[in-house]
């Protein structure tokens, strides 16, 4: 049977982790949540259960993590969010410039800068790959498609999507990393 | 507590936070155990849903919140705003108009 403590700081971990995965991470949240449920642990005491019961009930009261995360989620749209939106469609919009330049033939560069802006920006903590995959690559082949009407040129969003899910695995494995150590 | 009432307090559930804050400043588990006991044991919710409904009226601008450090433990104490003092006022008379009709109209 896990010891009292651990199973507190496992609820806080599980939903540290259901909020990062939603990119709402805050320590003050977590810091607020440590609180209620360590006060809720000595209430539950006060009532006569055991230490070991006390936390199980506490936390059960509290609601699973993943509903909490989800509920903060619908809650707050994180404004970091809201920036890294921003630059993916800044950044899309700037390469899709320079592809649209008379002398610009560098497809090896435009590939490069796809892949890179949408796997740097998932890394920061945009929760939603296909989106900023989405964000990023949509406008060269929205571009060039009004031009020339040649669907292929779609297989450009391969690239922001490569990226994006990269780095969304990349943090992922960061963050696994970071709960090993 | 009914699936019924669940639904009903979702929608009402920033007025009643903002009125358990009326009577003073207070952080996240007094708020919950305020609501419980002043519904008589109605309002008996997930603990852990009030904090994305605090945080929220918090960026609404009717809370606002500072961490205590005073007591054995720090705590993140709310409070209402002049904001909030108005919007619940605001709340409370549609409420009141709100449960007068449903009142006069399921009455027998």
């Amino acid at each position: 049977m896990k010891p009292a403590e651990d199973r507190i700081r496992n609820y806080l971990r599980s939903l540290e982790h259901a909020l990062w995965l939603r990119g709402l991470e805050d320590a003050d949240t977590l810091a607020e949540v440590e609180n209620h449920l360590r006060e809720s642990v000595e209430q539950e005491l006060e009532r006569g259960l055991g230490p070991e019961e006390a936390e199980r009930e506490a936390i059960r009261r509290f609601g699973p993590a993943r509903r909490i995360a989800a509920d903060f989620e619908k809650e707050r749209i994180a404004p970091m969010q809201k920036v890294l939106l921003i630059l993916a469609v800044l950044s899309g919009l700037f390469l899709a410039y320079l592809d649209s330049r008379p002398g610009w033939d560098a497809t090896g560069i435009l590939a490069g800068g796809l892949l890179l802006s949408a796997g740097l920006l998932t890394l920061l903590g945009y929760r939603r790959p296909w989106l900023i995959a989405l964000a990023v690559g949509v406008w060269i082949p929205l571009h060039d498609i009004s031009l020339t009407h040649d669907f292929t040129m779609l297989f450009v969003l391969l690239f922001p999507f490569a990226g994006a899910y990269l780095g969304w695995a990349a943090r992922l494995g960061a963050r696994k990393m970071l709960h090993l150590t | 507590m009914g699936a019924m009432i669940g639904e009903a307090l979702k929608g009402h559930l920033d007025m009643l936070l903002l009125a358990v804050l009326e009577k003073g400043p207070a952080h996240g588990y007094a708020v919950i155990c305020s609501l419980r006991e002043r519904s008589g044991g109605t309002f008996d919710l997930p603990e852990g849903t009030i904090y994305p409904a605090l945080h929220r009226l918090e960026n609404q601008g009717l809370l606002a919140s500072n961490w205590d450090e005073a007591g054995p433990r720090r705590r993140r104490m709310y409070e209402l705003t002049a904001r909030g003092v108005e919007a619940l006022a605001r709340s409370r008379g549609e409420w009141q108009r709100f449960a007068r009709a449903i009142d006069s109209t399921v009455a027998r």
